[in-house]
């Protein structure tokens, strides 16, 4: 472990190479764009290659002169390589992935102005565009999205006399005693706040009391005041009576996830993946708006992921073509409906509205535009995102208000080392 | 031992260090042979430890830059930690407790081993089975097998009424500690139990023929005879197992991954934690668990007179 730790960590030293510029020109005068993209497939016949590829091959066709290398990396390593490319010099022109902050943070990319046509520029969906500012300059260039509504299995609460899905946290609690009453087999709520995706489930519940992970000035503000009722209500509303997992802090959301498709689980916060899971497994699911303490958001938590454009290599202009081109209706519209993924462009998002192809995806169509994200724009997010996911669960077990001050710590410490 | 590599011809001096003229190869005595070795050791240990304490004396941002000196930053943050004093304390129980079972057990198995009886063979092929198993790979067997939902061994505990109901075993610390500790025990065992067979099979059979002749009893020439005898292999299995138990990543990581918080993380499993927000700060929990393998080994050969053996 020792040796394996150190040679990781030595891994990550060699990095003093990052130099370039005018990189990938051949003899002839064209130029190669090197692209590298995540893999939203599952297997060999739907990966993301296939699509890309495709892309490429259409793009080049267009402009003889530029020619594109793609790169599909699945979603465990794709982190771990980019951050090696970066560190050998052998930097992509542009990337796909899931964050964009932390290389603002390293003065690696791109104003998105300078990489986009104003009319692409313009057709992004305002919310997202927001999401991919720092500091009131957009660097992320969102790609696709997802957005979290309330999930409930239509059999369970009929069966147990809920007729109408829970708008308020009393409501969610009331639902989740009458299924327990029911049927003690059956999670009534499922809250999945291990490490998997601790931040996410979090928030939903912060928001739905008026608390968040930033105040105004952009700040950290993980210990307010709302935030510590959240998770005392948690507590003693749903952990300690038993209405949802016995060890929340443990629970990875791809374990509820599995539970709610397999009839197991009568509510839980969901994303539209979970469609297809819940239609495989045979459950009869609905889907309703986040209750709030007081009554239903009419926001939610969004999801998004992001389009990059590097520096180091120069290519610009050959950059910009390759994204006016890839954001194109035609080719957005390909990947979101290839994987039952949400837009970000508007083209797109009243194309998937209005083709009725997408009854299931309605719901979730109506909440884009008032998404409320992480705090994507802030580059210590990432560090800050990893604490929470690995101790933020806690707060429903032990002292919530002690969970959540030491997070803050951590957070203004990590904030400060930017 | 320099008399092989003398060219030909000459009878080579009796004594290597008379200074006698000696060509090419020759002079560089034994190097040659250790060379390879001593080079595998430079870049696969020496190497790396440079580089680990390097890193942990680097700020290093999210996205894997180096943005220069820490100083003793690292070392300061990490021993701010409000987990760590919960984590070494596991890592001592967990260490000592995994190891003395281990031994426990293992004296017994390999005396029931070292005992003629039918199915011998196959008995010693079949204890060899959890080692020749990727220890990852028993870990999240087990891991699945005590599945809240899924898992065989908890349909088992509630068939037979050990459990009211399924549990979530691994969710839990002061239950997960136990299975990992049982799992952990599970995987030591057969090199453990080998070790002390082999040192069995040295113990001569006279001994215990004149143990008997002098009237000793069962109890007696197991405490008198055997155990004295059985010393160097035990202590090797105590060490090896020392090592390997406080390094026990895939066990822990398998099963826990360290998880709730860091309320089932050994500091090895912390140190991994630590990564994905600070490198620099996971390099220095390194160096501490480094330093920490070092004085444990030497204070229990120091306490167990290691050398005495053959004085």
């Amino acid at each position: 472990m020792l040796v394996l730790s150190a040679a990781c960590a030595a891994g990550a030293l060699v990095l003093s190479a990052c130099g370039g510029g005018g990189a990938g020109e051949s003899a002839d005068g064209s130029v190669t764009l090197k692209l590298v993209a995540a893999d939203y497939g599952d297997k060999a016949s739907n990966s993301s290659t296939v699509y890309w590829e495709d892309v490429a091959k259409r793009f080049e066709a267009a402009n003889p002169d530029i020619k594109v290398d793609v790169q599909v990396v699945n979603w465990n390593d794709i982190d771990a390589q980019v951050k090696t490319m970066i560190q050998s010099g052998n930097v992509p022109d542009v990337l796909q992935t899931g964050g964009y902050a932390d290389k603002v943070a390293d003065d690696l990319l791109h104003k998105a102005e300078d990489v986009l046509s104003p009319a692409t520029l313009d057709n992004l969906v305002d919310t997202f565009a927001e999401a991919g500012e720092v500091d009131g300059v957009q660097y992320g260039i969102p790609f696709v999205s997802s957005a979290r509504a309330l999930f409930y299995n239509k059999k369970l609460l009929a069966d147990a006399g809920v007729t109408e899905p829970p708008k308020s946290w009393a409501d969610i609690e009331a639902a989740a005693e009458a299924l327990k009453k029911k049927n003690p087999d059956v999670v009534p709520y499922a809250l999945p706040l291990g490490p998997e995706e601790a931040q996410g489930e979090t928030l939903i519940w912060e928001l739905g009391n008026g608390g968040g992970y930033t105040g105004e000035d952009g700040a950290y503000t993980l210990d307010s005041k709302a935030n510590v009722e959240t998770f005392q209500w948690l507590r003693a509303h749903l952990v300690e009576p038993g209405l949802t997992y016995s060890n929340p802090a443990a629970t990875d959301r791809k374990t509820a996830f599995a539970d709610f498709a397999a009839g197991k689980v009568g509510m839980l916060n969901g994303h539209p993946s979970l469609i297809q899971m819940s239609k495989d497994g045979g459950v009869d699911y609905g889907v309703a708006p986040i209750p709030g303490k007081d009554g239903a958001l009419d926001s939610t938590l969004g999801v998004a992921d992001w389009v990059m454009a590097f520096k180091d290599s120069g290519h610009q202009e050959e950059i910009r073509k390759f994204l006016d081109f890839a954001y194109s209706k035609e080719n957005t519209l390909k990947f979101d409906e290839m994987y039952n993924l949400m837009p970000v462009t508007e083209d797109t998002l009243q194309e998937m509205t209005s083709n009725g192809k997408h009854k299931d995806l309605e719901p979730f169509f109506e909440l884009l535009p008032k998404a409320s994200f992480y705090p994507l724009g802030d580059t210590s997010w990432d560090a800050v995102s990893a604490e929470i996911k690995k101790s933020g669960g806690t707060a429903v077990g032990e002292d919530p208000a002690k969970v959540l001050g030491d997070l803050q710590k951590k957070a203004e410490q990590i904030a400060a080392n930017q | 031992m320099s008399s092989n590599v003398t060219s030909g011809g000459r009878r080579p001096p009796r004594s290597g260090r008379s200074g006698t003229r000696r060509s090419g190869l020759g002079r560089l005595g034994p190097l040659p042979w250790i060379g390879p070795a001593v080079l595998l050791i430079v870049v696969v240990v020496l190497w790396p430890v440079y580089e680990m304490v390097r890193t942990s004396f680097l700020k290093i941002s999210v996205s894997g830059f180096v943005r220069g000196w820490a100083g003793l930053d690292k070392y300061r943050q990490l021993f701010d930690e409000p987990d760590l004093g919960s984590v070494i304390t596991a890592t001592v129980v967990w260490t000592v407790g995994v190891v003395a079972l281990t031994m426990v057990l293992s004296l017994g198995l390999a005396q029931l081993f070292n005992q003629r009886f039918p199915g011998r063979r196959l008995t010693r092929w079949a204890l060899i089975a959890p080692w020749a198993a990727s220890v990852l790979m028993t870990a999240i067997g087990f891991k699945w097998m005590l599945d809240r939902t899924a898992g065989v061994l908890n349909t088992l505990m509630t068939d037979l009424g050990i459990v009211d109901s399924p549990e979530d075993w691994l969710g839990d610390p002061s239950t997960a500690w136990p299975w990992m500790m049982f799992v952990a025990v599970f995987v030591s065992l057969p090199f453990t139990t080998y070790t002390l067979l082999a040192g069995l099979q040295t113990v001569p059979g006279e001994v215990y023929e004149a143990a008997r002749v002098d009237g000793a009893g069962v109890w007696q020439t197991y405490r008198r005879i055997t155990l004295p005898l059985l010393r160097p292999a035990f202590l090797v299995g105590v060490v090896i197992n020392l090592i390997n138990v406080f390094n026990s990543f895939p066990v822990i990581w398998g099963m826990t991954r360290g998880g709730p918080d860091s309320d089932t993380a050994t500091t090895t499993v912390f140190m991994y934690q630590l990564k994905s927000s600070d490198i620099g700060e996971s390099a220095a929990m390194s160096v501490v668990n480094f330093a920490l393998v070092v004085v444990m080994v030497a204070a229990f050969l120091k306490v167990s007179r290691w050398n005495q053996e053959e004085a």
